[in-house]
């Protein structure tokens, strides 16, 4: 029984320390001023525009790299190939790589001046640096690996059979996907999706590196909330932090939500 | 509809599954891939269903070349070992997935399953998912499946293999007697001899990817090609350097011609079974099988000394 509590303790008082008091200290930080100055500090024009910009990103990165993940987990796992083991190391990167360092890779890359082909691009108007398509690149780099990773043991403990059956019964290889392989995988992919959500919501680095942080054009929440704090707006940091936890917060909770119905049967 | 392979050979890297495979599986019959594990009687079964292409050879069903076809578009049912159900839909969506993919009207898939449900003894059970069957009852679901599209030909990968020894026994019956009722050509793979011969009509003897002898269950038993086939598909005894069914031995009290001399050790009652095991002249170990009858009349008794002779010649092959 004592060792019981004792491993308890242990775990909630870790998670308390390092998780709970400072987030909970950001929620009491926003509204010292009062709920009204809190509202009014992320509702303004450049705040409403940030969570706009951060918005922008999760709807093209999640979409983008869930189709990519689930695509590359069963070239992983389905397939013999020259480069498979490469492919999967590749995979990992954006975990091993600082976010910093990403943003500067893009700059090499797209940069308008002296990137690898972002003086091309700039000859044909479209500009990647300092503007939104350089900051989705951004994002989809750092949140690349999560479906991969969440779908590849799913996809290995399903096994084949299913789907050898579902071709003996006739069906091609989409109706194959569709119907039996997607359907048996979808709760990695659920939660692959979930954790690219909340790692495209939460992503500074590489964005503060690409992004220039132009107030109201290329400031994304995390960037807001950086700006804000430097400006010692202490409200309006602590405001869009409380906003940006709470749709983190949503994501998780939407997965939970739906899951439990589902899987009670 | 019939099955033909023709000189089909597939390797696994180093590993030879089948090496110059020919078989003729007649329409309508009911056939049985024996053999040891490795044997490559799973590889044959998944190169009829196009799951394994083979490095050479061919295979026709029906008469018509199906090596270079998918297995979508071979129409055959196949049934696996563990079933293979889908998880995610209830019973009916199982049994209705051959049709669902081909678009056949609402009120036909539904009518066909009722009927198949039916047939498999799972009706009342058409809500359910299949973590809520029992094993037995999840392998009728995919039996059914497999029937649903009316295959021309049904394959059965070891189907019995994952239950338990009654519920085996119970399927194999049902399955001799579903045969019966839908007359598909059956072909169905087992390791185990018993079950080989209680099911099927011609039993095809697989061993190191290649076929040993192809025949009825009665002449696999009485004229066994070779060793290998004589020691499968049932018990040997070894008597005067030859093999000899066990129940071919008859026990003498005199010496006569050709018998030989033993010693017994033990005598086995197990019901109408009696073994008796003795030690020949020479040393070695044997055993005879014979009826609790007999076994009364001859009034065997432990360290008796008898002579054994074979009752029969033709099954004999030498040791």
């Amino acid at each position: 029984m004592r060792s019981k509590h004792v491993l308890r303790l242990l775990a909630l008082g870790y998670l308390a320390l390092l998780l709970g008091i400072p987030v909970a200290l950001v929620f009491v930080n926003a509204f010292q001023d009062g709920i009204a100055a809190a509202c009014e500090a992320v509702t303004t024009p450049e705040a409403q525009h940030a969570f706009y910009l951060t918005m922008v990103m999760v709807a093209v990165a999640v979409p983008l790299n869930t189709i990519f993940g689930v695509l590359c987990a069963l070239a992983i796992v389905r397939q013999r190939f020259r480069g498979r083991a490469l492919l999967n190391a590749m995979v990992d990167l954006p975990f091993a790589v600082s976010p910093v360092v990403v943003g500067l890779a893009l700059l090499l890359v797209y940069g308008r001046r002296d990137g690898w082909v972002g003086e091309w691009f700039a000859e044909q108007g479209i500009q990647i640096i300092f503007s939104i398509p350089g900051m989705i690149l951004a994002t989809m780099f750092v949140s690349l690996p999560f479906v991969v990773r969440e779908v590849i043991p799913v996809l290995r403990e399903v096994g084949t059979e299913q789907e050898q059956a579902a071709a003996t019964l006739g069906a091609g290889p989409f109706q194959t996907f569709f119907r039996v392989t997607l359907p048996a995988i979808r709760w990695g992919v659920a939660y692959g999706v979930v954790l690219t959500t909340a790692r495209a919501l939460g992503e500074f680095g590489a964005l503060s590196v690409v992004s220039g942080g132009i107030s109201g054009k290329t400031e994304t929440a995390t960037l807001f909330v950086e700006d804000r704090f430097q400006r010692f707006d202490e409200t309006g940091a602590y405001a869009a932090s409380v906003v940006l936890a709470l749709l983190a917060l949503a994501t998780l909770l939407a997965m939970n939500v739906i899951k439990p119905k589902e899987a009670r049967r | 509809m019939s099955i033909v392979v023709d000189s089909v050979s597939k390797r696994f890297g180093e590993f030879t599954a089948l090496e110059d495979v020919s078989l003729e599986v007649r329409d309508g019959s009911l056939t049985a891939l024996l053999g040891p594990s490795g044997g490559g009687k799973s590889t044959l079964l998944r190169v009829i269903a196009g799951l394994e292409a083979p490095d050479s050879g061919k295979v026709l069903i029906a008469g018509e070349d199906a090596t270079r076809k998918p297995p979508q578009r071979r129409n055959v049912g196949f049934v696996f070992q563990h079933y293979a159900a889908f998880k995610h839909m209830t019973v009916a969506k199982n049994v209705a997935f051959g049709l669902t993919v081909r678009k056949r009207p609402r009120e036909e898939i539904e009518v066909r399953v009722d009927e198949l449900l039916k047939l498999v003894h799972l009706d009342g059970f058409a809500h359910r998912y299949p973590s809520q069957l029992s094993g037995g009852q999840r392998q009728r679901m995919a039996l059914a499946r497999a029937l649903a599209v009316q295959p021309r030909v049904l394959l059965l990968d070891e189907p019995f293999g994952a239950l338990d020894a009654t519920v085996r026994k119970e399927l194999r019956a049902w399955l001799r007697r579903l045969h019966d009722e839908v007359h598909v050509t059956t072909v169905f793979v087992t390791h185990d001899q018993e079950e080989a011969m209680e099911v099927a009509e011609q039993i095809v003897v697989l061993n190191h990817g290649r076929i040993e002898q192809t025949g009825s269950p009665r002449q696999l038993y009485e004229r066994p090609a070779n060793d290998f086939v004589m020691g499968f598909v049932g018990p040997v005894s070894e008597l005067s350097g030859r093999w000899i069914r066990p129940h071919d031995v008859e026990i003498l009290h005199e010496p006569s011609d050709g018998a030989a001399e033993a010693m017994i050790d033990r005598i086995v009652h197990l019901g109408f079974e009696v073994r008796v095991e003795l030690t020949l002249g020479d040393g070695e170990k044997t055993w005879v099988q014979t009826t609790r009858a007999n076994a009364q009349e001859l009034e065997l008794t432990d360290g008796e000394i008898v002579w054994l002779r074979a009752a029969t010649e033709y099954d004999r092959v030498p040791a």
